[in-house]
Parts: structure tokens; C-alpha cells; sequence
């Protein structure tokens, strides 16, 4: 009952927030000094010519008015037309967000599946070997530039070796499955489409490593941190008294102990992800909203940049009510407020 | 023999330095028998316990046998060593509230044990549970497997870790310190429930407590323990009526009586030698009004003076005027070799 109304109470209040991002990136990117209108048209366009499509755009209006007609189709569910790419935002959005999305789900996963264990491991083997090394992979994917890294891997396994591809999501020869998520691994499984399975999971593993490279780093050091604080406890010492493996007290009673800051620092980087993966998506060529988004404001696009915001604020909001809601799942002490 | 500890010697990492915990403990534990360890804090005793379960930071240094019916605890493997953790001996700690996962029902922290050391089914394992929450004392136990610990009380909590310790019927129970965090009126529930499970199972219970008053409650017989080092060991009243060691009687002194109003109560001057810096004598000595000579010279010889009794305590050995030419001869060519 408590959970309902916590959940409820949460996505009434995501509403202002939401309002504030309108206002805050609408505002934003209609002061940035240059004129859509006369990106659009090209160097040679008459001033007539400017002057009538400002109009035709509404920018002639102040800029409260503006924001009221945007706001007005938004609620409506209209995200307004890009003026880049001449469509639909929505339609852009629903083309370029499931690419990102994916990466981006595929390099959280593998953030928890390296950084987890090895931030485990670093804390129960503090100061030995197993730490040291850890801790030096750690610091290196913290330090590495994503874009650095990426090339260097590119380099590596496309362009010496060839085991891995060179970019984009899927092979030119394998037909994308069809699209249910838009997400390309995960509509082959849906579809029972292992070509396109393989041939899309392939082309996940460099841009998710570089990808994750950073927040493995940080989470296996946050995990580090969190578990040595654990470990030390007293629950630990009758966890061992009890007869349970090493495996068992780490796994069973220390990590969900030490959960809480890990789970909050995966929030923070699942926002970050989402948001930052412009250079990845550069380096990779994958046909991602990073990419869309830097477009769209290099053109003054503001439909299509308040889209982008829009979307990812809302994705992040969702997340860390995600994130908080876990809390409640694994510390009973905690009351829903 | 249930328990038999032989010359237990335990050194821990300290800032680089190796230095000396536990010095030559030796003690054996019967069936159906309470063997309480006193002594102040810092003296050892909790490290003594956590030796016999090896359960010691990993920069210990650990010598020494520990035996528990026929088989060498200090000797097996990590594998072995989990399935006698829990199962032959179990431990109760101190403070229960930190004890328990605070993330884990009370149902699931009792059947973890029977998971780990029973083939039961899941079904007969909840029964199980309820039973040994019943057996600790505790009401409404059918509620209470699903509650945290968070919502029951400091003395409901022991129980709780009392019934995870009994889960697997041990042979052998270390309780650490165990009613020192709870109230006075449940601490006499506390020692009156063990002493209950203790003749119903027949098993043998290690008392670490610095609170004599536990001791005349529920130990049959007492080992005090100072510095690093078994000091006297009696059978209870014996050590209550005889005290021998200069400590044990200090000891004594310092407890409160009904009815003598009047009386100051006896204390020890000075503190315990720190680990990192012990006299080559006794480590009592400085602190002891009938300290000899020789006491500062040489450690004291464990003396047996009845079948119940054993003493190290220079006061009771007659060689000490024999042996103290000796000594001095030792000492006097320990320093010129070291010039």
C-alpha cells in the first residue's frame, strides 16, 4: 500500500520538475545568439527570404509565446518538427533513441557484471594482489578518454586483428529484425532472429566497453569502498561463524548490505550514459541521439534539442524513482515517505 | 574431552609489527560442562574464542593445537573448517543487534544454518525454525520468522542468535560477552535459557565474560586470563572460596557485596601492560603487591596445586629460591650478550 502511493506521489512530482527542464532548456537555446532561420536557408538567402520563414517558424513572437505554443502541442503529445531533418521529432526520436538506449543498457550491464565483482573482490583482498590489480584497472578506465579508448580499440581489433567490427549496429548483410523496441539485440530475441542476434551483439562489444570503461571503473571503486565498510561488521563475523562459504558471506549477506551507494552512483552514471554518449557514437558511427542531438544544435534545432532533453530527463527521472524504489526492496528498515 | 586447546599462541599485525596476543593458552572443555574465561578487556579472552573457531583477521598468526573431539580444528582445511563452523560449534556474540543482518529476516538467518549443515527440505526446515524459536523462548514464533531485526527487542535478539547457534544442536557453544548489552532481567532469562539448553543437549559451554556474577551463575569452572596469559584456573566455588593468583583476588575484591555498606571496594592499581611492550616476568608483576624479585625476571611456571587448581604465580612455587641464582645468572648473560 505504502509502495503505491510512494510511486504515485513520485510521478506527480516528476510533472515540475519536467516543467522546469521545458523552461529552463527552451529558454536556454532560444538566447543562444544565430538565427535557425538563416542556418536553414544557406549563405545565399535573401533577407526577404529570411524574414518570411522566421515568421512562417513563429520566431517573430516573443518568446513567452513561443514557449505557450510549444508547451500547447506538447501536452497534445507533439514534439514539434525538426527543422534539420525536416520530420517529426517524434519520429526522429523513435529512430535514434533505441540505438542509444541499447548501448546504453548493454554498457550498465556490463559495468555491473565486471565492476560489481571486481570492487568485491578489491575489498576482500585489500591491500594484496587482486587489489592492487583492480585497482590499477580501475583508475585507467576512470583516466582513459572514451574517445581515446575507443580508437585504440578500433584500431586493435578492427583494424589489426578483425575480429570485431568496425562500427555501426549490425552487419551490412544481415537485414535488421523487425522492429518491435528498436532495439536490435533484443528484436532478434523477440523474433528468434540468431543472425541478427550475433551480428548485433557483435557490433555492441566495442562501444559498450568503451563505453563502460569509465563506470566499471567507478563503480568497482565504489563497491570497493562500500564492501570494506561491510566487511567489517559484526553480521559478517556470525555470517562466518555460521559456516558459510566465502562465496556465501560475500555474495549473500555483504553486497546487499553495501548496495545502497553502489545503486546510487548506478543511477548517476545510467543518466550520464544516456546523455554522454556522443563521442562514443561518434567514434563507433552508431546512428545514435548523441549524435542526432549535437546536429540538432549545431543547427539551431530547437525542436529537436528540447525533444532530446525532454526525453532524457524523463528517462533519468525514472531511473533514479527505479533506483530509489530498490532501496525499499532491499532495506527493510526504510519506510516509504 | 570435548575441547581441548593446547598451547595457543596468537600474534596479530599491528602497524607492520607482529606482536603477541595470546601466550601459551591451554584449557579442555567436558561435555555437559560450562568453563568460564574472565578477565578485563584486552586480556585475550575474545580472541581465544575466535581461535578455537578461527575466525581471525587474516594477518593473524596462529600456533598451537585446538581439538574438538577427534578432530584438529587448527588444522583443516577452509572446506572442513565450514562444516564444523555452525554446526559442532557455534558461537553467540556480544552485542546482538550488530550480529544480525539487519537485511534478512529472523526466518532466514536461523535456516541459513540448516541449509548449510542439514539436508532437510524446505518445508521441514520451516517447521524447524519455529521450533527452535519456541525452544529459545520466544512467543508468537510463527510471526516472528518474517520479521527483521529491527523490530524486536535487545533480549528477543539474543534469542534470536541463541536459536541460530542451537539450529545445528553443537557440541561445543562459545558465547562471547553475551548479556553484557542487555538489561539486567533479561540478562537472568539469558543465562537461565543456556543453562536450560546446555543439560537438555549435553553439550559444553565457553562463558567469556568479565562479569564474575555470570560466572557463579552458570560456570562450572573459571579460567582467568591476563595479558595474553592464563593466569589461574579452578573449579567455581574453589575459585570463589581459594583464590591464589595476587590478580584473581584483586579480582574478587572489586565486586560489590550486599551488606557490607562500610567496606571500600578493593581495586588494582596501575593498567595492563600494552601487547607491544610486555615484561619479560610476570605481566602482573608491576601491578602486584606481593610481586618478588623474581617475579620481574622470569615468567612464572603454571603449577597445579590440586586436581581442580592450577595457578602461574611465582608465590606458589617452591623452587622460586632455588631457581633465582639461576635466573640472575641467565639475565646477567642475556644482558652482556647483547652489549
Amino acid at each position: 500500500m505504502g509502495a503505491i502511493r510512494f510511486i504515485v506521489k513520485r510521478l506527480i512530482l516528476m510533472l515540475p520538475i519536467l516543467l522546469g527542464i521545458t523552461i529552463l532548456t527552451f529558454f536556454i537555446s532560444n538566447t543562444i545568439p544565430g538565427d535557425p532561420a538563416r542556418l536553414i536557408l544557406g549563405p545565399k538567402a535573401t533577407p526577404e527570404g529570411i524574414e518570411r520563414l522566421r515568421e512562417e517558424m513563429g520566431l517573430n513572437d516573443p518568446i513567452y509565446v513561443q514557449y505557450g505554443k510549444y508547451m500547447y502541442g506538447l501536452v497534445q503529445g507533439d514534439f514539434g518538427k525538426s527543422t534539420y531533418s525536416q520530420q517529426a521529432v517524434s519520429e526522429d526520436l523513435k529512430r535514434y533513441f533505441p540505438a542509444t538506449f541499447e548501448l546504453t543498457l548493454f554498457s550498465m550491464f556490463l559495468t555491473v557484471l565486471i565492476g560489481i565483482p571486481f570492487g568485491i573482490i578489491s575489498a576482500n583482498k585489500k591491500d594484496k594482489i587482486p587489489d592492487q590489480i583492480t585497482r590499477f584497472m580501475a583508475l585507467t578506465g576512470v583516466a582513459m578518454p572514451a574517445f581515446w579508448l575507443g580508437i585504440i580499440l578500433l584500431l586493435f581489433f578492427y583494424l589489426k586483428i578483425g575480429i570485431l567490427p568496425g562500427g555501426g549496429r549490425i552487419d551490412s548483410w544481415v537485414s535488421p529484425p523487425e522492429a518491435i523496441t528498436g532495439m536490435y539485440t533484443i528484436d532478434s530475441l523477440l523474433t528468434g532472429n540468431w543472425e541478427a542476434l550475433k551480428s548485433s551483439l557483435i557490433h555492441l562489444i566495442l562501444p559498450g566497453f568503451t563505453q563502460a570503461a569509465v563506470t566499471i571503473g567507478m563503480i568497482t571503486r565504489m563497491t570497493r569502498s562500500s564492501m570494506l565498510e561491510v566487511l567489517r561488521s559484526d553480521y559478517i563475523r556470525t555470517a562466518y561463524a555460521k559456516g558459510g562459504s566465502e562465496n556465501r558471506v560475500l555474495y549473500g549477506h555483504a553486497l546487499q548490505n553495501g548496495m545502497m551507494p553502489i545503486l546510487t552512483l548506478m543511477g548517476m552514471t545510467f543518466g550520464h550514459a544516456l546523455g554522454g554518449s556522443v563521442l562514443v557514437e561518434s567514434v563507433f558511427s552508431w546512428p545514435g541521439l548523441g549524435r542526432y542531438a549535437v546536429n540538432a544544435i549545431n543547427y539551431l534545432d530547437f525542436p529537436a534539442v528540447m525533444g532530446v532533453t525532454i526525453l532524457i530527463a524523463v528517462l533519468f527521472i525514472t531511473v533514479n524513482l527505479i533506483i530509489d524504489i530498490l532501496y525499499h526492496v532491499i532495506d527493510p528498515r526504510l519506510k516509504y515517505e | 574431552m570435548l575441547l581441548q586447546v593446547q598451547n595457543l599462541q596468537l600474534s596479530l599485525k599491528r602497524a607492520g609489527k607482529f606482536i603477541s596476543i595470546l601466550d601459551d593458552v591451554s584449557f579442555q572443555v567436558q561435555k555437559g560442562e560450562t568453563l568460564g574465561i574472565v578477565g578485563e578487556s584486552g586480556c585475550g579472552k575474545s580472541m581465544t574464542a575466535l581461535s578455537i573457531m578461527r575466525l581471525l583477521p587474516d594477518k593473524a598468526k596462529l600456533a598451537g593445537e585446538v581439538k574438538v573431539g577427534s578432530e584438529v580444528i587448527s588444522k583443516l582445511s577452509k572446506k572442513k573448517l565450514e562444516k564444523i563452523r555452525g554446526n559442532q560449534i557455534s558461537m553467540i556474540f556480544q552485542d546482538p543487534l550488530t550480529s544480525l543482518n539487519p537485511l534478512h529476516t529472523v526466518g532466514k538467518q536461523i535456516e541459513e544454518a540448516l541449509i548449510l549443515h542439514t539436508n532437510l527440505t524446505k518445508k521441514e526446515r520451516k517447521d524447524r525454525v519455529v521450533e527452535l524459536l519456541k525452544e529459545v523462548g520466544l512467543p508468537r514464533a510463527e510471526e516472528m520468522v518474517k520479521e527483521y531485526p529491527h523490530q524486536l527487542s535487545g533480549g528477543m535478539r539474543q534469542r534470536i542468535m541463541i536459536a541460530i547457534a542451537m539450529a545445528c544442536r553443537p557440541q561445543l557453544l562459545i558465547c562471547d560477552e553475551p548479556t553484557t548489552a542487555l538489561d539486567v532481567t533479561v540478562q537472568a532469562q539469558i543465562l537461565e535459557l543456556m543453562n536450560k539448553l546446555k543439560q537438555e543437549n549435553d553439550m559444553g559451554i565457553i562463558m567469556i565474560t568479565h562479569d564474575l556474577g555470570v560466572v557463579a551463575e552458570v560456570c562450572n569452572r573459571v579460567m582467568v586470563m591476563y595479558a595474553g596469559k592464563v593466569v589461574e584456573e579452578a573449579e567455581v566455588n574453589e575459585l570463589f572460596q581459594r583464590p591464589r593468583h595476587p590478580y584473581t583476588i584483586g579480582l574478587l575484591e572489586a565486586i560489590p557485596r550486599v551488606g557490607e555498606r562500610k567496606r571500600t571496594l578493593g581495586s588494582i592499581p596501575g593498567t595492563v601492560p600494552s601487547p607491544q611492550n610486555l615484561p619479560i616476568g610476570c605481566r602482573f608483576a608491576d601491578r602486584c603487591k606481593d610481586a618478588m624479585e623474581i617475579c620481574r625476571q622470569a615468567q612464572p611456571k603454571t603449577l597445579q596445586l590440586t586436581d581442580d587448581h592450577r595457578v602461574a604465580c611465582w608465590l606458589y612455587d617452591e623452587r622460586r629460591e632455588d631457581l633465582k641464582d639461576d635466573i640472575t645468572r641467565n639475565q646477567e648473560s642475556k644482558t652482556t650478550l647483547s652489549h
